[in-house]
């Protein structure tokens, strides 16, 4: 009985002993692949940022307006956004090779739906700047346009325009890297009706007088001399 | 030899037709109907006056006019035909008028009208306005004879016009070409003007014609053009300038994104040239510009400065990427006044540093230009309301400001070209 009891315990210390000899040269890889990484992953970081500070890439994503965004939000300074956004990609990349070699079951997967994920991000991203370009330009033009023709609320409007913009690029950023497809989706259908129904409704019924206003000034009977009339200044 | 390309078989038929010239006389037009028969009608009258020897012809070039503008053109004379051959004077004066096809506007029409001097061998060229019902005969031998005899190759038109009269030329455009280039025009954006052969070939050579910012105001260009080439340049003084009313007008926006955007543009073509400019020497004035006491119609100055305010209001977060702070704080501190004046010094200055920010791509070019407009109502509603009404008085007001562009001139170029030696 005896004997089969210390059998038993020498086969478990074997296993064990055998599952130490096994996985410790792994996880060792594991922590040194980490530690490469990280290393490597904050030299990429800290030539990116450095890069991009030395390129103005700050005074760029002003002009975007995406820099007005990070700052509302105390987010860090774009360049060190995109510092981040680098080290991260490149560590998490790292990880997931020192986890593939431990050789879990379903490592492999997660290494490659990462690398199948990094592509969608970028196009995400891209999508940002673009939207964020796109509303700036739009929120600069109806400010001026609307300043100019005297309009009321000037303010209001192009910032709602900039506004909508910027949440029909967030979506489409959502939708591409297949975060809550569905949920943004429908979020975005509702809020994007419900905003141009309640335009509607506060235009045309509670607004009436401005509508009238607002086409009056649009199309005015030229009795009365207005700044606006170009040939009068030269 | 561009003219070919240009002018169609059935155009360059009536030329030879024409034959050699001594003078053309172009009138481009886009419905105009209404008032291009005054306008033709002087331009043969002028010829006829002044230019009894010379071989002429006047020119209708149309842009595709739907209310009949070239029935109105050759309703002006006897003929029925397109091209009418009139008895006059000691030589026959030719009439054409011709459609031109492409974008509509000035500029296609100068464009074509430079080929056919160059192709009937024109020693002057004049361009007239078909809106101005002021004009009379004298306008044309004004603008010609400088050039026919007295070697002028551009010849710009001075108006007899009050001081008060126009603001935008004499609070923006007329001192800023005259600090940037160094000459005293009146009237860098007038609607007339003549050349010889020479600059007209050279305009039509050198310009380029589908840059949208020379489209929308040809006329500034060719004038940077004449400036920057060291041709003689020369002043006709012309009457006053009345124009046709017109159902729609651009709106002030449009007018000075268009005039600074050609004015810009020149600056940044002639560069090298006029950075390297000195203080400003004036134009020869060709005859005697009338002086006008009578005051234009007054400008609404309470709906400019009602503008400016909210201008300055609503646009902060623009004007605060394109004015240095103490500028800035100035403007803000004038638009809560009750009656805003943007003194001298302080309208150079933001006159200077929106043509930094549009030449360091502050922002879009166009963006740039339409902030300005609710700054320039604010100088302008100031000019018009503060201070004496007298033509002199006022002159010398203008007079000073020329002056302060002038000085403040190193600042231009330093904004300009912050780092030259790169």
């Amino acid at each position: 009985m005896m004997e089969m009891i210390l059998q038993a315990l020498r086969e478990a210390w074997f296993g064990f002993v055998d599952g130490v000899s096994t996985y410790t040269p792994r996880v060792l890889a594991l922590l040194f692949v980490a530690l490469l990484g990280w290393l490597v992953a904050a030299a990429l970081a800290f030539v990116t940022r450095h890069l991009l500070a030395a390129a103005r890439f700050n005074a760029l994503a002003k002009r975007f307006g995406a820099e007005d965004l990070l700052r509302a939000s105390e987010l860090p300074a774009p360049n060190v956004m995109a510092a981040s956004l680098v080290f991260w990609l490149v560590w998490v990349g790292f990880l997931l090779s020192g986890v593939d070699a431990i050789g879990f079951a379903g490592a492999g997967s997660l290494t490659a739906d990462f690398m199948q994920f990094i592509p969608r991000l970028l196009v995400a991203v891209m999508i940002l700047a673009v939207g964020m370009l796109a509303a700036t330009f739009a929120w600069r033009a109806t400010l001026l346009a609307a300043v100019n023709a005297r309009l009321p609320s000037a303010r209001l409007v192009s910032a709602g325009v900039r506004s909508l913009i910027v949440i029909l690029a967030v979506a489409m950023a959502l939708e591409q890297i297949a975060v809550a497809t569905t949920v943004v989706l429908t979020a975005f259908a509702i809020a994007f009706g419900a905003v141009m129904l309640a335009l509607a409704i506060a235009f045309g019924i509670g607004g009436g007088d401005i509508a009238r206003r607002t086409l009056e000034h649009q199309f005015p009977e030229r009795e009365r001399p207005e700044p606006g009339a170009g040939a009068s200044h030269l | 030899m561009p003219a070919p390309r240009l002018l169609s078989d059935e155009l360059v038929h009536d030329l030879i037709a024409v034959g050699q010239v001594d003078v053309l006389v172009g009138i481009p037009s886009l419905n105009h109907a209404d008032c291009i028969a005054t306008v033709v009608r002087a331009a043969h009258a002028g010829l006829d006056r002044s230019f009894v020897r010379e071989r002429t012809v006047v020119i209708n070039v149309d842009g595709g006019s739907t209310d009949g503008t070239a029935d109105v053109v050759r309703g002006a004379g006897r003929g029925e035909s397109e091209t009418l051959s009139l008895p006059s004077g000691l030589r026959t004066r030719h009439r054409i008028s011709a459609p031109y096809h492409g974008v509509p506007g000035k500029a296609g029409a100068l464009r074509m009208l430079f080929a056919m001097a160059d192709l009937l061998q024109a020693r002057a060229v004049a361009v007239l306005d078909p809106e101005v019902t002021s004009i009379d005969p004298n306008w044309v031998t004004s603008l010609v004879r400088p050039v026919l005899r007295d070697g002028a190759d551009f010849v710009a038109p001075a108006y007899a016009r009050h001081p008060l009269d126009g603001p935008l030329v004499s609070q923006l455009i007329r001192p800023l070409v005259r600090a940037a280039y160094g000459v005293r025009l009146l009237e860098p954006v007038g609607g007339e003007f003549a050349c010889s052969a020479g600059f007209a070939g050279r305009a039509l050579a050198e310009t380029p014609w589908d840059e949208s910012r020379v489209r929308d105001a040809p006329d500034i260009w060719l004038t940077s053009l004449a400036i920057t080439r060291d041709v003689h340049l020369g002043q006709a003084a012309l009457g006053p300038r009345v124009v046709a009313p017109r159902d729609s007008r651009p709106a002030l926006p449009v007018v000075l994104a268009q005039v600074m955007g050609a004015i810009l543009f020149g600056l940044e073509r002639h560069e090298a040239w006029w950075i390297a400019r000195g203080a400003s020497e004036p134009v020869p004035m060709f005859g005697d510009l009338a002086v006008v006491e009578s005051e234009p119609p007054r400008l609404d100055a309470d709906a400019m400065a009602a503008a400016f305010r909210e201008g300055v209001s609503q646009l902060g977060p623009l004007l605060e990427d394109m004015l240095e702070p103490a500028v800035l704080a100035a403007i803000r501190e004038a638009a809560g006044e009750a009656e805003p004046h943007l003194d001298d010094a302080l309208w150079t200055s933001v006159v200077y540093q929106f043509i930094a920010a549009h030449h360091r791509r502050r922002m879009h070019g166009a963006h740039v230009l339409q902030a300005l407009v609710p700054l320039y109502l604010g100088r302008a509603a100031g000019f018009v309301t503060c201070g004496t009404r007298d033509a002199a008085a006022v002159s010398a007001r203008l007079e000073a400001l020329a002056l302060e562009f002038e000085r403040a001139r190193p600042e231009l170029v330093r904004r300009w070209n912050p780092d030259p030696g790169r």
